[in-house]
C-alpha cells in the first residue's frame, strides 16, 4: 500500500477520572497558531457529521491550529454506554480535553462545537474558571429544552410508524423522565439525568466571555438568518460578548440521510480564523 | 473489560483509522477474529453505536474484533468510496488486524446493508476470510425493490431503510414523516430509484454478482434479516424464487436467522443483543 507521505493523526484513549475517552489529535502544521477542542453533536447527528469534523480538523491543522476531537462519555469510541452518560459528565469531558491540549500546546484552547456540542461548548464557556480562548459554533443548539422535545418526538414517530398509537405526546415522555425512567429513543437509551441537563441548558443565560464565531448553514443563498439565532446573538452582545454571526450556504450534513460535505462551512471557518483579532 | 486499541494504517495514500477490541490477555485467544464492515452513511461506531457495542461484546466473549472507516468515511482520509470499490481498504484492514493480534489466522467479515455486500464481494479474493455475517444485505434493483414493496409493504406495514435513516437523523415532524413514508412508497413504483442501481463494472445486475461471489466463496455464511425492512425483504425474495440463489442459500454452509419486528439497523437493544448472541454462537459452531 502506498505511503500517504504525511503523518497520521494521533488516535488514542485519554485516561480521565471518569474513564477512557477516545481522542483524535490533529497536530498543527508549522508554527502553532491556536488550539481547539471539537465537541460533537448528539446521538445520530454525531455519526452523520464525523466526516465533516475530520475534514474541518485536517483543514484547521494545516493552518497551524491543533485540534483535539474528543468522544464524550458513552459516545463514538469512548468507554461506557450512552445510557449512562450525564450532562455534567460531558462537561467534565470537555474540560479534560481542553486541559490535555492546553498542556500539549502550551496555550489556552478554544472550543469548536456542532449542534448540541456547540451548546456544551457555550455552557463550558459560561462556567469555566478560565474562559476558552474562543468559541467556534457550527449551527449551535441554543435551547436544550427545544432540542430535547425534538428528540422525544422521534420516539412518538417510531410508535406511530410501527403501527401503534403514540404514548401520549412529549409531555407523557417528560413525565416518565421526571419519574426517573430511562427512555429508549431511536436506538439510544436516554437517562433522566442527561435529559434534565440538556433540558436546562440555555445559551441565552449568559454571554460567553470570549470571542464567538457563529456559523449558520442555510439551504439557499440570501436566506435571512434564523430569527432565534439573531435574538441569542443580540442578547449576548448586550451582555458584552463579541459575536460574529456568519451565514453559510450548504446542506444540513448532520441530518442528511447520505454522507454529504459542506465545504463552504470549512472555508468560512478558516476565513474567520485568518481575520486578525477575530 | 476488553482492551481497546486505536490504530492508523494506510491504503492507497490515505490514512485509515480503526479500533481493535481485544479479549483480556488472560483469556485463551481465539484464532478467529471479526472485522466489522461499515455500510451506508455510517462510520465505525455504527448507527446508535451498534458496532462499538458489538465489538466489545465479541471481545468479552474471547473473540478479537476490529472496526474501521474506509476511505472517505468518518475519520479516514481520501474520497468517499462506493461500496463496490473498497477491496483495497478491506485488504489493508485485514493485513493490520492480523499483524496486531498474534495467533489470528481466520477472519470473519461482518457487514450490514451495503457493508454486507462489500464483504461478500471481497470474500472470495482473500483466503484469510473464513466466514461472512451478512445483515440485511443490499441487493437493490428497481424490479426487486418494487416487488418487495408490493409483496410486503401493505401486508406488514414495512418501511424502507431510507425512512428509518430519516427518523434516526433528528430533524423530525410526525406529520411530515408519515407523508414522506407515502412518498417513499410512491418512489418504489416510479420509473427510477436513485440508489444502488448504477450499472456495475461488468454489467451484471448486483444480485447476480453477489450470487457469483458467494458461490466462489466456499466458507460459512450467516445471514440475518430484519422483518421490518425492505432491503432485507428484497434479499429474502431472491431465495423464494427457484434458481441459483435458492440452491445457494439452501446449502449447509448457509445459516439464516430473522428478527421479525426489527428495522433496518436493529435499532432496539434486544434486537442488537440477539444479533450479537447469534454471531457469537455461530462463530463457535464451526
Amino acid at each position: 500500500m502506498s505511503d500517504p507521505g504525511h503523518a497520521h493523526a494521533d488516535a488514542f484513549f485519554l485516561d480521565t477520572p471518569d474513564g477512557p475517552r477516545f481522542c483524535m489529535y490533529h497536530a498543527p502544521r508549522g508554527e502553532c497558531r491556536g488550539a481547539l477542542v471539537y465537541v460533537h453533536p448528539f446521538a445520530e447527528e454525531m455519526n452523520r457529521s464525523r466526516r465533516m469534523a475530520a475534514l474541518g480538523a485536517r483543514a484547521l491543522a494545516n493552518q497551524g491550529i491543533g485540534v483535539l476531537l474528543l468522544d464524550l462519555h458513552g459516545c463514538g469510541d469512548s468507554a461506557g454506554d450512552f445510557g449512562d452518560a450525564t450532562w455534567d459528565g460531558w462537561l467534565r469531558d470537555v474540560a479534560q480535553g481542553r486541559a490535555w491540549i492546553e498542556e500539549r500546546l502550551g496555550r489556552t484552547a478554544g472550543l469548536w462545537g456542532l449542534r448540541v456540542g456547540a451548546l456544551l461548548a457555550v455552557v463550558h464557556a459560561q462556567t469555566a474558571a478560565v474562559a476558552p480562548e474562543r468559541l467556534l459554533l457550527w449551527q449551535p443548539v441554543t435551547n436544550g429544552s427545544g432540542y430535547l422535545n425534538g428528540f422525544l418526538r422521534l420516539r412518538l414517530a417510531g410508535e406511530l410508524l410501527a403501527g401503534g398509537s403514540d404514548s401520549g405526546g412529549t409531555e407523557a415522555l417528560r413525565e416518565a423522565l421526571a419519574a426517573d425512567e430511562a427512555l429508549e429513543i431511536a436506538g439510544y437509551t436516554l437517562n433522566p439525568q442527561l435529559a434534565a441537563g440538556l433540558d436546562a441548558a440555555d445559551a441565552r443565560a449568559l454571554g460567553p466571555r470570549c470571542p464567538i464565531s457563529w456559523f449558520e448553514v442555510t439551504a439557499a443563498a440570501g436566506r435571512p438568518l434564523p430569527p432565534a439565532a439573531v435574538r441569542v446573538a443580540d442578547t449576548w452582545r448586550l451582555q458584552g460578548s463579541r459575536v460574529d454571526l456568519v451565514p453559510v450556504q450548504g446542506p444540513q450534513f448532520w441530518t442528511a440521510p447520505e454522507t454529504i460535505d459542506c465545504p463552504a462551512l470549512i472555508e468560512a471557518t478558516l476565513a474567520r480564523l485568518e481575520t486578525p483579532d477575530a | 473489560m476488553p482492551e481497546e486499541r486505536a490504530i492508523a494504517f494506510s491504503c492507497r495514500g490515505a490514512w485509515l483509522y480503526g479500533i481493535l477490541s481485544l479479549p483480556q490477555a488472560a483469556a485463551r485467544p481465539s484464532s478467529r477474529g471479526v472485522l466489522i464492515v461499515v455500510g451506508g452513511p455510517q462510520y465505525r461506531a455504527g448507527s446508535h453505536r451498534q458496532f462499538t457495542l458489538l465489538a466489545r461484546d465479541l471481545a468479552h466473549a474471547g473473540i478479537p474484533a476490529m472496526r474501521f472507516d474506509y476511505r472517505g468515511m468518518g475519520d479516514s482520509e481520501g474520497d468517499l468510496q462506493n461500496f463496490e470499490n473498497v477491496d483495497d481498504d478491506l485488504r489493508a484492514a485485514i493485513d493490520r488486524f492480523v499483524a496486531e493480534v498474534p495467533g489470528l489466522s481466520e477472519i470473519v467479515l461482518w457487514g450490514l446493508c451495503d457493508g454486507a455486500s462489500a464483504a461478500a464481494m471481497y470474500a472470495p479474493q482473500d483466503p484469510r476470510v473464513a466466514g461472512l455475517v451478512l445483515l440485511n444485505p443490499w441487493v437493490r434493483t428497481e424490479e426487486g425493490a418494487a416487488r418487495a414493496t408490493i409483496k410486503h409493504y401493505y401486508k406488514d406495514r414495512l418501511f424502507d431503510a431510507r425512512l428509518w435513516k430519516k427518523i434516526g437523523s433528528g430533524q423530525f415532524d410526525v406529520k411530515d414523516s408519515v407523508r414522506s413514508l407515502w412518498d417513499n412508497v410512491g418512489k418504489a413504483f416510479g420509473p427510477k430509484l436513485d440508489a444502488g442501481t448504477a450499472a456495475s463494472r461488468d454489467g451484471a445486475p448486483l444480485p447476480e454478482r453477489m450470487q457469483g461471489a458467494l458461490t466462489r466463496f466456499g466458507g460459512r455464511v450467516l445471514v440475518v434479516l430484519s422483518g421490518a425492512d425492505l432491503t432485507a425483504q428484497e434479499f429474502a425474495a431472491l431465495s423464494h424464487r427457484s434458481g441459483p440463489w435458492q440452491r445457494l442459500l439452501g446449502t449447509p454452509r448457509f445459516t439464516r436467522q430473522q428478527i421479525d419486528k426489527a428495522d433496518h439497523t436493529f435499532s432496539r437493544r434486544p434486537w442488537q443483543d440477539q444479533v450479537s448472541s447469534w454471531t457469537r454462537d455461530w462463530l463457535r459452531s464451526w
